[in-house]
């Protein structure tokens, strides 16, 4: 009886994974596909590769993306993490607060988020380009590092950092000697975590983009209007392997800090 | 008269509405061992943290060596603290936890640092162990680094916030004996924390006990155990039969009370002058210093046995008298009594203290507050 609901457990769950994934999959396929058309399977060729990297719009659109990438990492890296270390300070009700506060730009629709900066950025005459990609960006990556960063903060016993005070270090010195070395795992990947997003997005980006600063997203979602190209197959191939590798990195981090752990 | 290295002037502490300390003074002196001893929630900790400067007190003052320490930050005090559950670094390795606190104060060159880490690994036995992280130590190991590393400051004062309660017990009293030793060895004062009496009895040159944010008695653990002054002490310190007894009559010397139908001389103990005749006194023995007797004895208590429990070395024989019930614990029996049977209840001389009732009346709000 138990035998029979495993199998059928492990049946179930193996055909969700290919549903899953088998999309994902035909991407990668058809990357390599000889023929330009989907239709049919004609032979191995890596010329959509070439034809993607002698493409110099596609290149340009990936340079911008990285940097806009790169600089949201960064500034959510500050950002996110101050306000993770002033609700450790604050009361309760208002750590809550400045919680519901944080997470509340995940949950308005992106299209509505979109438009309302287009008409901030607009009124504070700010140029569409680099810095309102990477202000309104990091407005969805903050949270993500708040939350990790707090967790991890939340996890340090506060007697360690008593007995720094203790032990002669300022405040300053007892937040960079102990405080920043434990939550640094934290910091790197939610950063990464934040790259991986900002490499992501379409809708604000489409908002925000200037007439010299497409995003690769941006640049891909306007290819897809005259059809799909293999081009783009082989663009998609990449992207996920890029994605795959920050995940990957992700993940090994966490896991060398769990090592590390905060022991209690 | 010895000038005090730390005085506390009526300290008072509230948190919100709670009174955590409540008008708090008494002095340390250079060299002793000095223990905080109280129930858990009796406001020991936050006399701590008071002197370590990790909590702000909202009246009184704290003089280190005469100099008024109460408006400075914890790192700007001569004082460093053991905390209970250690607080080691975790990620940073033996040497690095020790060399935290002259690194931050720049107060050595590395190559002083160097001698002196080693000086204090060899004070706490653990040299060696230098590469090792934090999460590699047993708990022993972490609470003798923890100490290391304090001691590496060379404070005025070390402060040890129950530094022994994580430990099980047979390492707790290895422990006990290792900490007397190191603070005879450096001579440095320690301020002590424990809620466990043995501990504080064992360790301490002067118990403070505390309760309800206010200290109950202060002494040499000898006058603490010999002689509580309330009502309080006499329950927290020792295991003692406490037995409400109407005085009939006083004296210079002795004392004659009356417990259920029996007339009883007690030798007059410190608080005894304070009882009055007609009135109620609390008498209270040590369990183990009353003897059962199957025959009349002169100044006894008539008893009845309730039960008799053997637990290897001792007996406790669990007896009644009126409405009272008391628990004799004796090594080995003149009387083999069972359930039902007359017993005369006597004490070994000084074994029983003779106390005013009005720590009963503070009993009382106590169990209303």
């Amino acid at each position: 009886m138990k035998s029979k609901t495993n199998r059928f457990g492990i049946f179930y769950l193996s055909l969700f994974f290919v549903i899953l994934y088998l999309p994902i999959l035909s991407v990668v396929l058809y990357s390599f596909n000889a023929s330009p058309s989907t239709a049919k399977w004609t032979g191995f060729t890596l010329d959509w590769y070439r034809q993607l990297f002698r493409d110099r719009v596609i290149g340009e659109a990936f340079a911008i993306s990285i940097q806009v990438a790169i600089l949201t990492a960064i500034f959510s890296a500050v950002l996110g993490t101050a306000a993770a270390m002033v609700s450790l300070m604050v009361t309760t009700k208002m750590k809550q607060t400045i919680q519901r506060m944080m997470l509340l730009p995940l949950l308005v629709p992106e299209v509505a988020l979109g438009v309302s900066l287009l008409i901030f950025f607009n009124a504070l005459k700010l140029p569409f380009g680099h810095l309102t990609l990477v202000l309104s960006h990091s407005l969805f990556c903050v949270p993500y590092v708040y939350i990790m960063v707090l967790l991890r903060l939340q996890e340090i016993d506060r007697s360690i950092i008593e007995s720094a005070r203790d032990l002669g270090a300022t405040k300053w010195q007892a937040f960079y000697t102990i405080i920043l070395p434990l939550i640094m795992p934290s910091i790197v990947t939610s950063s990464l975590l934040a790259i991986a997003m900002s490499l992501d997005d379409v809708v604000i980006s489409t908002y925000m983009s200037g007439p010299t600063s497409t995003t690769l997203p941006v640049h891909i979602f306007s290819m897809m209007r005259v059809g799909v190209t293999p081009k783009v197959n082989a663009l998609c191939t990449l992207i996920l392997v890029g994605t795959f590798f920050i995940i990957g990195l992700n993940q090994y981090i966490s896991k060398i800090s769990k090592n590390r752990g905060l022991s209690k | 008269m010895k000038k005090p290295l730390l005085s506390l002037m009526n300290i008072n502490k509230y948190y919100g509405d709670f009174q955590a300390l409540k008008d708090i003074s008494f002095d340390i002196y250079q060299g002793e061992f000095l223990t905080l001893l109280g129930p858990s929630g009796c406001g020991k900790t936050t006399l701590l943290r008071c002197i370590a400067g990790l909590e702000e007190i909202n009246s009184g003052d704290i003089l280190l060596n005469g100099q008024s320490i109460k408006d400075l930050a914890p790192n700007k005090r001569n004082i460093n603290t053991v905390f209970q559950n250690y607080a080691l670094f975790p990620h940073l390795n033996v040497y690095d936890n020790i060399a935290y606190g002259p690194r931050v104060k720049k107060s050595m060159t590395e190559e002083q640092l160097k001698i002196e880490v080693q000086r204090v690994l060899e004070l706490v036995q653990m040299i060696d162990y230098e590469k090792r992280m934090p999460d590699q130590l047993s708990g022993g190991q972490r609470q003798r680094i923890a100490i290391a590393r304090a001691l590496i400051n060379q404070p005025a004062i070390l402060l040890l916030d129950e530094p022994l309660g994580a430990l099980d017990l047979k390492l707790r009293k290895h422990m006990q004996t290792e900490l007397s030793q190191l603070q005879k060895k450096t001579g440095t004062t320690f301020v002590y924390v424990t809620h466990d009496q043995d501990e504080a009895l064992n360790m301490s040159d002067r118990i403070i006990v505390i309760d309800q944010g206010v200290i109950q008695q202060l002494g040499s653990p000898r006058e603490i155990y010999n002689n509580p002054k309330n009502l309080f002490v006499t329950e927290f310190i020792g295991d003692r039969n406490i037995l409400e007894v109407e005085v009939l009559e006083t004296g210079t010397d002795a004392t004659k009370v009356k417990l259920g139908q029996n007339e009883l001389t007690v030798t007059n103990s410190v608080e005894s002058d304070k009882i009055q005749a007609g009135g109620l006194g609390i008498l209270a023995v040590h369990k183990d210093k009353m003897q059962v007797s199957c025959d009349p004895q002169p100044n006894s208590i008539k008893a009845e046995v309730v039960s008799v429990h053997y637990a290897g070395s001792q007996i406790r024989i669990d007896v009644q008298v009126a409405d009272l019930s008391l628990t004799v614990v004796e090594y080995r029996t003149a009387c083999p009594c069972k359930e039902g049977d007359q017993v005369y209840l006597t004490w070994i001389d000084g074994g029983a203290i003779l106390l005013p009732l009005e720590g009963q009346v503070n009993q009382e709000e106590r169990g209303l507050a």
